[in-house]
Parts: structure tokens; sequence; C-alpha cells
């Protein structure tokens, strides 16, 4: 070959230094707060759940490349992304068996079924959650009592805030004092719990314009009217004197801090291949996703209506995707 | 600067400062291709083996939309055959060996200066102005740029494109922009030449907003370099300076500068600047106009940058038809190119051959050193809408792109692909790497085919 060719190519001939590894490993990033903080209140089984996780999915991703005879990408990190986030959103008391079982559900059913990154619906790990929050509810529920790392005593059973408020509501005053809720001293999934960890990770990443920021101000936005709404149609708050705006707001609060509803807004609900991509399409869905969190938890049956609220509105996001910004300078026809 | 777009583009680097434009030798040998604008070819004035002096016409057209054609250097016409330009088209082109001499043509020897002050300028008919301009063969210094005395002429009847709404409309000329910042830095003759403000320059523009008719004249400055010159003669003229960010690209492109400077969005997809009543030329053309009035002489030289991995990147002043690789061998030539690119390194053009001219379209180049040559993938689109938020014209890339990647054209140009304007945002912020403005690009010119066809 000459040395001395040159290269031709289209236009542009500088590329931003973002790839697909750099992208997924920032949302990696991103997630790490939120991920010590479970390792600090839920100890080894906050461990051992995640890295269960991304063992089955990367495990999975293996095998079906091996039996499809198609080359696995694990170099993008799509996949030990997926499981990491899989990880993060099981009960720290789930069965071992459960936990390799969702990374490798998340990874087959949700990714590559659909024929791999870019192509699928809904957002993998939610439909690997979807599916076994339905066939194991026991296994799914096994939170624990938050024990910080280097506190003797052993591991307990507990139901998380949402679970209380919904047979008690007089857990919003008093069981769990609200800068716990937030800082996530509560029973709660391995990284859901601290909304603090998972705002400053969301922040981080929208600051890197990684995610679009209209999500998840839509979606707290969304759950914050709609859990103020809904509280109005709660007979047993007006029995317990939560009276006055104030009150309502303590409502709010703890809609927001709970159930996993930060996980989503900022992590779940933003993932790029099942999300819309314009700018108040993105609004739209965001707030979809905080209406409908709050919908499944004030009527529903179940209590993570952020997880359903966000494959929900995925179903939408086609429709979302017709909304678009208006073209500069286009001539309009008919007017 | 509307709010929302303070958020769309990209950041480049700051592009470094500019020395002013150095002089190349005079090559030993010239091509001159007979078309080096958009319009129609210039027929060859001139026989295989004549001698011709600097100035002397080699090519002119009865088309209007023709731009003359002159010797650069006296020699001797070697030969007249197709040369590949560097947009990479076939071009007949006149050859000429250079016999060292530089000599001028006997009736641009010796001239009285035409004129010697603006107001001398502002005094004289505009059709007189022009018609000066249309001997001396100017064209607009940028890619597919037209004659200048086309750009500058009133069209003969509405476009049709304007005519959509029902009313044909044909806005006169009411504003001109000087553009001192540049398309796509580091490529900046503009930037290079921001201290040659003067004498010339006043009479450039002045004929500029004379023949237009323009009547406020906006100087488009690049922010954070120095352009004392320009402002004082701006204070001096009545014209508006606004300074400009140089590294929120593509928000100095003509389209773009036209949304920030006056609030005018140029119609899209075929509108161009003057359908809103502007019209835009960069400085290195002011300076041109003005040293064809001042001198009488056309002008023989471009300003031409060199940027990017050269050993001493500069700007020369090269006359029309030297092969590019001559004026990189001026520049400390390259250890090693991997891509030479003509245009800048957001939208030029990679060249296969280091030979083509430097034309009158021409600008600049930029060398990428094989190490830093960018590679795109095939990976699929993630929809993560990167592109989305970055696009100037909001449009949906990631979408057009797939469209235009699986050939479902007219879908494309349904959802407004023909008003990309191929600035390759959406290229460089993408995670996949996706070569979006090669699908892009592709789509268009699939339907705009198909479109000639029915």
């Amino acid at each position: 070959m000459n040395e001395n060719l040159l290269v031709v190519s289209t236009s542009p001939h500088l590329l931003g230094r973002i790839t697909l590894r750099s992208m997924h490993l920032e949302i990696m990033l991103a997630l790490t707060p939120a991920f010590l903080v479970g390792l600090y209140y839920f100890g080894f089984p906050a461990l051992s759940t995640v890295v269960l996780a991304v063992a089955g999915a990367l495990g999975s991703d293996y095998l079906v490349s091996y039996l499809t005879k198609k080359p696995a990408h694990p170099e993008d990190l799509h996949t030990a992304l997926i499981g990491f986030l899989m990880g993060l959103i099981l009960a720290p008391g789930a069965p071992w068996w459960l936990c390799l079982l969702g990374g490798a559900l998340a990874v087959v059913l949700g990714k590559l079924l659909f024929g791999g990154l870019g192509s699928y619906p809904l957002n993998p790990v939610l439909v690997a959650w979807a599916a076994m929050a339905l066939s194991w509810p026991a296994g799914m529920n096994r939170f624990l009592e938050p024990l910080a790392l280097g506190t003797a005593g052993d591991w307990t059973q507990a139901q998380i805030p949402l679970m209380q408020l919904k047979s008690d509501i007089s857990t919003l005053s008093g069981v769990y004092e609200m800068k716990n809720l937030w800082l996530g001293v509560v029973p709660a999934a391995v990284g859901a719990g601290s909304s603090v960890a998972l705002m400053a990770g969301g922040l981080y990443l929208i600051i890197r314009r990684l995610i679009p920021w209209q999500i998840p101000l839509g979606a707290l936005l969304g759950a914050a009217g709609m859990a103020l709404l809904a509280s109005y149609t709660d007979p047993r708050i007006g029995e317990l004197g939560l009276e006055g705006l104030a009150a309502r707001l303590d409502v709010i609060w703890f809609h927001l801090a709970t159930g996993g509803l930060m996980i989503a807004a900022f992590f779940l609900a933003p993932e790029p291949v099942t999300s819309p991509v314009t700018p108040w399409g993105t609004f739209l869905f965001g707030l979809g996703v905080g209406i409908m969190t709050i919908i499944v938890r004030t009527w529903g049956s179940w209590v993570d209506g952020a997880f359903y609220g966000v494959l929900l509105m995925n179903l939408a996001t086609p429709l979302l995707d017709r909304i678009r910004p208006r073209v500069l300078g286009k001539v309009v026809t008919g007017a | 600067m509307k709010f929302s777009s303070w958020f769309k583009g990209i950041r480049l680097p700051r592009p470094p400062m500019a020395a002013p434009p150095v002089e190349m030798p005079a090559p030993e040998k010239v091509f001159l291709p007979l078309r080096q604008h958009r319009g129609a070819v210039a027929e060859p004035r001139v026989e295989p083996g004549q001698a011709v002096k600097m100035g002397q016409v080699v090519g002119a057209s009865e088309e209007f939309e023709s731009a003359t054609v002159h010797a650069t250097v006296s020699g001797k016409v070697e030969a007249i055959k197709q040369v590949s330009d560097p947009a990479g088209q076939l071009v007949p082109t006149v050859v000429i060996a250079s016999d060292g001499a530089d000599a001028w043509a006997a009736e641009l020897a010796e001239l009285e200066a035409p004129f010697n002050s603006a107001a001398a300028v502002t005094q004289t008919r505009p059709s007189r102005l022009l018609k000066r301009l249309r001997e001396s063969g100017l064209v607009r210094a940028a890619v597919q740029g037209r004659p200048l005395h086309v750009e500058l002429s009133p069209p003969m009847a509405p476009q049709s494109y304007l005519y959509m709404t029902g009313i044909p409309v044909m806005r006169p000329l009411d504003t001109l922009i000087i553009k001192a910042v540049d398309n796509d830095p580091p490529v900046s003759p503009n930037l290079a030449c921001l201290s040659l403000a003067g004498m010339q320059l006043e009479m450039g523009v002045a004929a500029l907003a004379r023949i237009s008719g323009a009547r406020r004249v906006i100087l488009a400055l690049p922010a954070g370099a120095d352009s004392s010159g320009l402002l004082a003669l701006a204070r001096a003229n009545q014209w508006e300076a606004v300074a400009v960010s140089q590294t929120h690209y593509p928000y100095t492109l003509d389209n773009l500068l036209v949304l920030r400077l006056t609030g005018r969005e140029v119609p899209s997809p075929y509108g161009e600047p003057r359908d809103v009543g502007v019209v835009v030329e960069p400085l290195i053309t002011a300076l041109d106009v003005g040293q064809v009035l001042a001198s009488g002489r056309p002008v023989l030289e471009r300003l031409f940058s060199v940027s990017g991995q050269v050993n001493k990147p500069q700007t020369f002043r090269v006359r029309l038809g030297t092969p590019i690789g001559q004026v990189l061998q001026a520049a400390g030539g390259p250890s090693k190119a991997g891509k030479i690119i003509v245009g800048g390194p957001m939208m030029g053009l990679a060249q296969y051959d280091p030979h083509a001219p430097v034309t009158r379209e021409t600008e600049g180049v930029f060398v990428q050193a094989p190490a830093s040559v960018q590679h795109f993938t095939d990976q699929p689109c993630i929809h993560c809408g990167r592109c989305v938020s970055v696009c100037p014209v909001n449009l949906v890339p990631s979408d057009l792109g797939k469209l235009c990647e699986f050939q479902h054209f007219e879908a494309a140009a349904e959802k407004d692909l023909l008003s990309c304007i191929e600035c390759g945002c959406c290229a460089y912020v993408c995670p996949s790497r996706r070569p979006m403005v090669h699908y892009l690009r592709h789509g268009k010119s699939e339907v705009l085919a198909r479109r000639m066809e029915s």
C-alpha cells in the first residue's frame, strides 16, 4: 500500500470525544454514589446483589452470542450498565438466583430479543424487573432494615415506607424522619434509597448533557403535582388532621423521596433508546412518568409506581417523538 | 441571540491567533479552472502555446452567472485540459507555465487609480461599480460562492419558493453584513486580515453597500480578537459592530449569522440571506473589492489559510491556481499527512490528491496527521437525542439519519431533510459515531435527483 495515500471521508473531520463506552461509563460513575450509600447501609447483601446481577447480564450476553454465533459487544459497557442498574433496583435481601436471573432476563428478554442496543422498545432493566415482580413477589420484596457499616446486628426484614403508607397512613407523621427518607436510611432497594445521592449523579449527567434535563424535571413536577392532587382524594389524611398546605407538602416530599422515583427519573426514564428525543416530547414523557407513578401508588395494588410509570411511558415514546420542534426558517404553507 | 440557541451547536476550541497574511512567491505553473464558483463554465480565450501576461483574460463567458478568469502569472499557456478542482469536479483548466517575469498586461501595466477614497466610490453610479466588479471576475470567497456581480445584482423575479404564502415577495436589500468571523475555524483567513483595516477596506465596504443599496452595515467581529482597527473604521463610517463568538460553532454560518444580527429567519430550505433583505460578505471579499477599485486591476491572489498539523500554520497571499501541495510546502509541510481538507475541519472536503489548485472559492486548508484522523462506525443509533439538542436548525437528525440509511428518502424529505445545513454538529456529538452528515447528504442528493426526474 502506498504510504502517502490520503484519507478521504465525509465531513465533519473532527468528532467529539464521546463514545458509547464513555457514555455508559459515565452513567455508571453517576450511579456510584447511590451504590456506595447502598453498600454503607446494606453491606454484604447489597454487594452480592449487584455483583450477581452484573454477572448474570454479562454471562447471558456471552451465552446468547455463543448460541446465535453473533458477536457480543461487552466493550461498549451497555450490558454491564444494564446489570448494574438491575442490581441497584433489587431488594438487598433478594435470593441469589433472583439476582442472577434479573441480569440475564434484562439482557436476553429486554435487550437481545429485540435486536440489541438501539432497537428495544421498553427499558430492558424494567422489563426484567416487572417479569420478576409478577412471578416472584416474595423474593422481590425481601427488603432489609438498614444497618450502617460497622454496626453489629443481624439483618432483619422490613417493609418499604410506601408499603407501610399504603396500610397505615400515620407512617407520614413520625415513623421515618424526612431527613432519613432523603438520605436513604430506610428499607429500600440497593441503590434506590438515597435520593440525594441519585440526584447528585443525575445532575452530573445533565451537566454533561448525557440525559435531557426535561425528563427528570417533568417526572419530578408530575409526581409532585399528582401527589398533591391525590392527597385530596385520600380521606385518611383528613382523619389524621393533616390539613393545610404544609402537611400536604410533606406528602409530596414523601412521595418524591421514596419508592425509587429518583432512580427512575434520573436513570431509568432517560434511558436513551426508550425515551423520546425532541424537547417537548421529553418533557411530556417525564411528566407522564411522574403522573403514572402517583396514580399507581395511590390507586394501584402495587406501590412501585415509578417503574411501571416508566414502562408505560416507554410505549408512548414513538407517539411523543412526533412532536417536533419548528424547523428554523421553514415557510409555513397554506397558512 | 435567542436563549435557546445558546445551548445549541457545539463549542470548539478557540482558534489560535492568526498572524497577518504572508506573501507567497509565484509558482512555476498555475492551474486556472474556468469555473471557480457556482454557475457556468467560462470559455477559454487563449490557445495552447500562446504567451500571456498577468491580468490578461484567459476565460470569459456571455453567461450572467460566470466570472472572468485572468492569468495570474506571465508566461506561456501550456495546455487547456480537464483538471479536478478542490470540490473533486473535473473542470476545463488553463495551465500556464510562468516565465518568472511577473509582467502585467500592457493595458494594466500603468494605470491611474480609478478611485482614491470611499467618498469617491459612494458618488459613483452602482452600475459602473458593478461593471468593474464583473470585469475583475470577483467571486464571493466561500464554498459554492457566486460571482460577486451575481450576488449583488437584484434578482430578475421573486424566487418561486417565496410564493408559498401566495404573495410574491421581493425584498430590497437593506442590510450588509461584513463577516470578519470564519465559518469553520481554525481555517481563518478573515481573522488573519483583521489588521488590514484601512482605506481599501473602507472603499470595498462602501462599494458593496452602494451596489446592494444597503443602508445599514453591520460588522461581525470575532469576540476576543484584537479588532481595534476595524472598530475605529466602524466608528468613522457609522457601521454597527457586533462581537460574535468564534468558538460557538456553527453560529458563524451565513444564515445563522443573519438570524443573530438582524433577527430575520432565512427561509428554508432554498432561501438565501437576500430573501430577507440581507447580503453577507466575508471580510476578505470586501478587501478584494477595495483592491480592485483602488488599483483598477483584477485581484490575482487569494488569502489562503493553512492550519492544523503543519509545521507553521499561516495565512498566505497565494496566486490563484497554485497547487495546494505547494502552499503546504510553504507552510513547512506536514511531516506526514493523513487528511488534507479544503475548507475547515467541520465542513471541509477531504482531498484525494494535493494537486488541486487554489481557486477563488477556497478559504484555506486544514491538515490532519494520520494518527488524528477520526473514524466513523456502523453502530446503530441509540436514540439518545444529543443530535436533536445541538441541531441549530431544529431538525431531528437521528430520525433522518435512520431513514436515509435505509433509503426512505421521501419520508425523510417530509421531515424537512432538505433544511439540513450539513454543519456536522450531529456527527460531532454522536456517541455511536455514526456518519450523520454522510447519510443526510446522500438522502438530499437522492431526493433532489428524484425531483429533477419528475
